[in-house]
């Protein structure tokens, strides 16, 4: 699970926590991604839902937000639905707002804090110039920065009982409807960065090891002066 | 590099392997614990810079304690190899914690075993959930392994017992909250539990050792130390053979502390030799080299193997203090031996750096503590005298 | 127009070129787009719409229904993300997000895109017609001008979410974007008062001061703009000086086009040295005052 997710899985067991009801976690992956769903159980999720999808194209961000939507309208009534500000490795920060597009939810996206009192939400949104208090009444939708909690790490008993707790697995094909949005992203190619670095360390004094940077610096000709 | 690997999911794999997804789920989740929270303060545990008091707390409430008992005590019932390899790992991520919650958890088996049910339900749930820390308290300035001459007197007055003493190179001395003391009645050693608020216990000053840093290491001193007589573990003079038996299990855990010591110690030479370039080639090309890789593999896998093997006799019910002794001597003798290695791989660095010549400093206890391996020697021998071939 | 703006302008021009049609340039505020940028609409939602990615989103998708655009091209800040996303779903649009090197590939768009925090780039493909979010830093402004706008109006919009207030409007001071030289302090230093010393070296250096993620986000040291990463800016100086920062992968991520990096860590196996030209393992704390001694003499 990646820590962006973690995020999000914390600051819903906490919103159960401080008030009453139940978390449900929800993927789309191979089949392996049951192991990613364990552990949101273990840190606090009550059942799992595993949406089972052969090699989906992590760009197709479209496709991705439909099959959530898909298992989300089957999973049962819902007040909130929390995600990541990004996936870890393509972050492209899609699939949240589209998810509020298919379920016609209000999304309070890049989210901080989080309040939720007589179902309305209250949320602080990080955007570059700003800091926006939003509100909007529940059912939402909401995406969380990293900054917002601190994960925390199941012990051992929580590992275990997660065990214990229902996963269901459906197949993607099952939940394909008329809806379905064509597949219009594809990723082409995937290139290493080359980054070819020198490399060079220097240890000793910091007197030693400065004289030697800065001369090193100005041999490459990134010193002013 | 993750602290739980393949070959321990493996080995595990091996010994249970109906419940092989439910152990390794435990593990791996708390290697990931540790990666974070312990590996990274190591070298301030080693340096003074830091107590290991809040990172060992939130260790034990992790519940690495829990692995091995039953869920009726709050414990996850998971089979003994399942805790072996859990401090292993500790040892891998930081060996003073490994080695304080390993005493720790001694003490809990002392109970868990030997205890009466008021002293089980007292005490027991407290320790096992890290919310109280034990000390295991045998040695004394005159007898280290030889236990059955213990000098400490516990007298009976009335209701209490009264305790006169000293204790010594005890590891969580002063931090506990209960120590196990073993004091001489009339019949024969004995085994009672001390609470830190026990009027006449003293405890001394936290000695300096050349590793294991993290872990508070002092004499205890008892004077007139007044205990109620419901602390006596068991009946007087059984003693002797309740801290053997728990001697059993923890001399392989120690074992396994020193695997993970010499595995941590291990991969940073490798990485090292790697990397580093002398003679026109890296050290790793050159066969003196390799031959130090192969022989610390080696003798890091086999020690492994030696301390689930006696943890598997141990889940079996079957006799296995000797192979807990051979496990012990073995596995540290090779983990000092791998570390010694590791600090001549990184040459003046080595020499020059505690982040690579902790390893070799911490490991280096463990020939000693908990059994010499001179003691451990002449208790295989005896055993292995004894049988007719 | 800002210029987040301006740059997406740079974009769709080059793309204009080889497109038929018209494209919808989005700006996320009200105001004008450049000269020459081919047929540019302006959606007017009115005031209410300004900064609300819901309603900007829900003004494009009328206004692009109507319009018919081969492709919409959003600046990629955290609003224009939203915007992008809901607008596609609206349209049942595929979006390529944060690409850069946008070309047309026959009845497709492609672009370059970081992904696995700047390690790999994706190549990715969206047939037209398509919305795509550009990355901030990766094409030149467009200049200011005027030009003949056709002004698309677009009826009262549905309010999901209420702004309640705005915190903080932080001044952008510093564009950290065009700085040849940035100083970066990371997690070595202890306090906020500490950062003198990186500001110290930013001065002599005649640079800027930038800095990983917990500063700005956690700690609240620094602004948000000038964190440096995946989820912050990405710099192309010709000196990046990384201080008391691990190194970690997101970080990495917006510093790759540095030409030189240099770093100061305690930590000999810190990431940061694997991506450095030259690195000093040492207390930041002794090595900065000896670098400024050295840069005086």
């Amino acid at each position: 699970m990646s820590t962006f997710d973690k995020n999000a899985v914390e600051e819903s067991v906490r919103l159960k926590e401080s008030s009453s009801g139940s978390v449900t976690i929800i993927t789309v992956g191979r089949s392996d991604a049951k192991k990613t769903v364990k552990e949101a159980l273990a840190m606090g999720g009550d059942r799992g839902y595993l949406v089972v999808s052969a090699e989906p194209d992590p760009h197709d961000s479209l496709t991705t937000a439909y099959l959530l939507a898909r298992a989300i309208e089957r999973a049962g009534p819902f007040d909130l639905v929390l995600c990541a500000e990004g996936s870890s490795d393509v972050y492209a920060g899609q699939v949240g707002p589209m998810l509020s597009e298919w379920l016609a939810l209000p999304f309070l996206g890049y989210v901080r804090k989080v309040e939720i009192k007589d179902r309305v939400i209250r949320c602080e949104q990080t955007l570059e110039e700003s800091v926006r208090v939003l509100e909007a009444e529940l059912p939402a939708l909401v995406s969380v920065m990293s900054e917002i909690n601190e994960p925390r790490y199941p012990t051992l008993l929580q590992i275990m009982q997660a065990s214990k707790k229902p996963i269901e697995e459906v197949g993607s094909e099952l939940l394909i409807d008329g809806r379905a949005p064509p597949r219009l992203v594809t990723t082409v190619g995937m290139t290493a960065h080359a980054m070819s670095r020198k490399r060079v360390i220097f240890e000793g004094s910091p007197e030693a090891t400065s004289r030697k940077l800065v001369e090193a610096l100005r041999s490459e000709g990134v010193l002013k002066r | 590099m993750p602290l739980f690997k393949p070959e321990h999911r493996q080995l595990l794999k091996m010994l249970h392997p109906a419940r092989e997804e439910e152990v390794s789920d435990v593990l791996s989740g708390l290697a990931a614990f540790m990666e974070e929270k312990i590996s990274p303060l190591s070298p301030k545990f080693d340096s003074l810079a830091e107590k290991i008091t809040s990172a060992r707390k939130s260790l034990l409430e992790n519940g690495i304690c829990l692995i091995p008992y039953p869920s009726r005590y709050g414990g996850l019932e998971l089979p003994f190899s399942a805790y072996t390899t859990a401090i292993e790992l500790a040892g891998a991520a930081d060996a003073s914690v490994a080695l304080s919650v390993a005493i720790h958890n001694t003490v809990a088996d002392g109970i868990f075993l030997f205890g009466n049910e008021a002293q089980k339900k007292t005490y027991l749930p407290g320790i096992i959930s890290g919310k109280k820390l034990a000390s295991f308290s045998l040695t004394e300035p005159a007898s280290g392994s030889d236990a059955k001459a213990v000098r400490t007197k516990a007298r009976r007055v009335g209701m209490e017992y009264v305790l006169n003493g000293t204790k010594m190179f005890i590891t969580n001395a002063g931090e506990a909250d209960l120590y196990f003391v073993l004091g001489a009645t009339e019949k024969g050693p004995s085994s009672f539990i001390v609470e830190k608020s026990a009027p006449g216990l003293e405890f001394g000053e936290d000695l300096p050792k050349l590793g294991m840093r993290g872990s508070r290491t002092s004499e205890l001193r008892l004077t007139d130390c007044r205990i109620s007589a419901e602390n006596l573990v068991g009946r007087e003079g059984e003693g002797f053979e309740q801290v053997k038996t728990m001697l059993n299990s923890s001399r392989i855990v120690m074992g396994a502390l020193c695997v993970g010591v010499a595995q941590v110690a291990y991969e940073k030479a490798v990485t090292y030799s790697k990397e580093r370039k002398a003679f026109g080639g890296r050290i790793s090309d050159f066969q003196l080299t390799r031959e130090k890789v192969a022989d610390m593999v080696t003798g890091i896998s086999a020690a492994r193997l030696l301390c689930l093997y006696a943890s598997r006799l141990k889940e079996m019910g079957l006799e296995f203090s000797s192979e807990a002794s051979q496990a012990k001597v073995f596995a540290t003798e090779t983990s000092v031996r791998v570390c010694d290695q590791v600090i001549q791989i990184f040459g003046g660095l080595g020499y020059t750096s505690e982040d690579v010549h902790r390893h070799w400093r911490d490991a280096r206890l463990l020939t000693i503590g908990e059994g010499t391996s001179e003691v451990l020697r002449m208790l295989i021998a005896s055993r292995e005298l004894a049988k007719s071939l | 127009m800002n210029s987040v703006a301006r740059e997406v302008a740079t974009a769709g021009r080059e793309l204009a070129e080889s497109l038929s049609g018209e494209q919808l340039f989005v700006v996320t505020e009200r105001s004008r787009a450049g000269e020459g940028a081919g047929k540019v609409l302006l959606v007017d939602g009115g005031e209410e719409v300004e900064g609300d990615p819901d309603l900007i989103a829900e003004a494009l998708a009328r206004a692009a229904t109507k319009k018919r655009p081969s492709a919409i091209l959003v600046g990629a800040t955290r609003t224009g993300r939203i915007v992008a996303a809901r607008l596609a779903a609206k349209l049942r649009l595929g979006c390529l997000s944060d690409v850069y090197r946008l070309r047309l590939q026959g009845t497709s768009i492609v672009g370059d895109r970081d992904v696995f925090a700047g390690k790999v780039v994706a190549e990715v493909k969206a047939d037209l017609p398509c919305v795509a979010t550009v990355k901030v830093g990766t094409y030149p402004m467009m200049s200011e001008g005027r030009t003949g706008l056709e002004v698309e109006e677009v009826g009262s919009l549905h309010r999901g979410v209420r702004l309640v207030e705005t915190l903080e409007k932080r001044e952008s001071t510093t564009d950290l974007r065009g700085a040849s030289v940035i100083v970066s302090a990371g997690r070595g230093f202890r306090t906020k008062e500490d950062l003198r010393l990186a500001e110290d070296l930013a001065k002599a250096l005649g640079g800027a001061l930038g800095c990983s993620r917990p500063l700005s986000s956690d700690y609240g040291w620094l602004p948000e703009e000038l964190h440096i990463g995946l989820t912050g800016v990405t710099v192309k100086p010709s000196l990046y000086f990384a201080l008391g920062i691990s190194g970690q992968l997101q970080h990495v991520a917006g510093i790759k086009e540095s030409k030189v990096i240099a770093a100061v860590n305690t930590d000999r196996d810190a990431p940061i040295f694997q991506v450095a030209d030259y690195g000093i393992v040492g207390d930041l704390y002794q090595v900065v005052p000896a670098i400024l001694e050295i840069l005086k003499g």
